[in-house]
């Protein structure tokens, strides 16, 4: 029979009670550094980076970025067509939970300009501009009309005078001038 | 020396006429219309002066002369005479021709190439721009 009115009694009970909070507050404290230490693994550097490096690859237009994370700070590499693409890849990058900041060391590197409409219109207008000076030959590339063979100096004004007004980029004159 | 200090003569004309001047540091660009073909002369002269063989390949000149429909056009071939086309395209059918220093009428700008012109005779036909001037 269990009677708690003897003292000695009472007093083992308190210490059994005492142990036990202690056992159980120290078996918190260890979940609490186990669960503590489980959620840290769930932010680890690679986490973040490849979580970062999905967001980049979500947006064709960032192709050609690459991020790489260290103690949570992002460092995005690569090229882009321009600066508001730029500054687009470090804001995707910074909007990554867990980021703590970007360094954005992307490179812009502007696309070729396309000079194939202006090839095309110089090129209609290139046989009736040399059709007087037959010795004349011309190709056009990018804009830029080149000329070679040979031509008398005093045509040499009216044929230049007819190749400005076709507006290329730039008239090479690789004739003679006899 | 930067293109534009090269050219400076030339730059000078351009914005007294309000042209537009690029010079991208390899090319140094002047385009628009100024109001007679003197102005446009003047210029040519000066670029040829500056580079009388046109060989620094630094330099695009694209002026015209202001003129619009109605207007009187002067020839001005080197010596021949200036062949008047059924189409615009040296390829089209020669309809006439006009002498050197004949002031003809300008009926449109079909593009910057070929302009309709009518001759004193009545006759109308194409002709390239380049040899027609307007007359102030």
């Amino acid at each position: 029979m269990y009677r708690i009115n003897n003292y000695n009694d009472t007093i083992n009970l308190k210490l059994e009670n005492m142990k036990l909070l202690r056992s159980l507050s120290i078996l918190i404290m260890i979940l609490t550094i186990g669960l503590g230490a489980v959620s840290c693994k769930k932010v680890s550097d690679a986490d973040i980076q490849n979580e970062a490096q999905a967001a980049l690859n979500a947006n064709p237009d960032l192709s050609g970025v690459m991020v790489t994370v260290l103690n949570k700070v992002a460092t995005i590499t690569g090229t882009v067509e321009d600066e508001a693409t730029k500054s687009y890849a470090e804001s995707t990058v910074a909007g990554v939970e867990n980021v703590v900041s970007v360094v954005n060391e992307i490179v812009v590197v502007p696309p070729p300009p396309d000079y194939s409409a202006l090839d095309n219109a110089i090129n209609a207008g290139l046989a009736d501009a040399l059709k007087d000076h037959p010795k004349v030959t011309a190709t056009v590339q990018d804009g830029v009309i080149t000329i070679n063979g040979e031509i008398r100096e005093r045509d040499l004004q009216t044929l230049m005078e007819k190749l400005n007004a076709l507006n290329p980029v730039q008239i090479v004159n690789n004739a003679t001038v006899k | 020396m930067t293109l534009s200090e090269k050219y400076k003569e030339l730059v000078d004309i351009a914005i007294n006429n309000k042209l537009s001047v690029n010079d991208t540091g390899k090319v140094l660009r002047i385009e628009g219309e100024v109001d007679t073909a003197d102005i446009k002369d003047k210029m040519w002269e000066i670029y040829k002066n500056l580079d009388p063989h046109f060989k620094s390949n630094d330099v695009v000149l694209n002026v015209k002369s202001k003129v619009s429909a109605g207007d009187k056009v002067k020839v001005v071939t080197r010596e021949s005479r200036l062949n008047i086309r059924q189409g615009p395209g040296t390829d089209q059918p020669i309809v006439g021709k006009a002498e050197k220093g004949d002031i003809i009428t300008l009926i449109n700008k079909t593009n910057d190439q070929w302009w309709l012109v009518r001759d004193n005779d009545g006759e109308e036909g194409y002709c390239y721009s380049q040899y027609l001037e307007p007359v102030n």
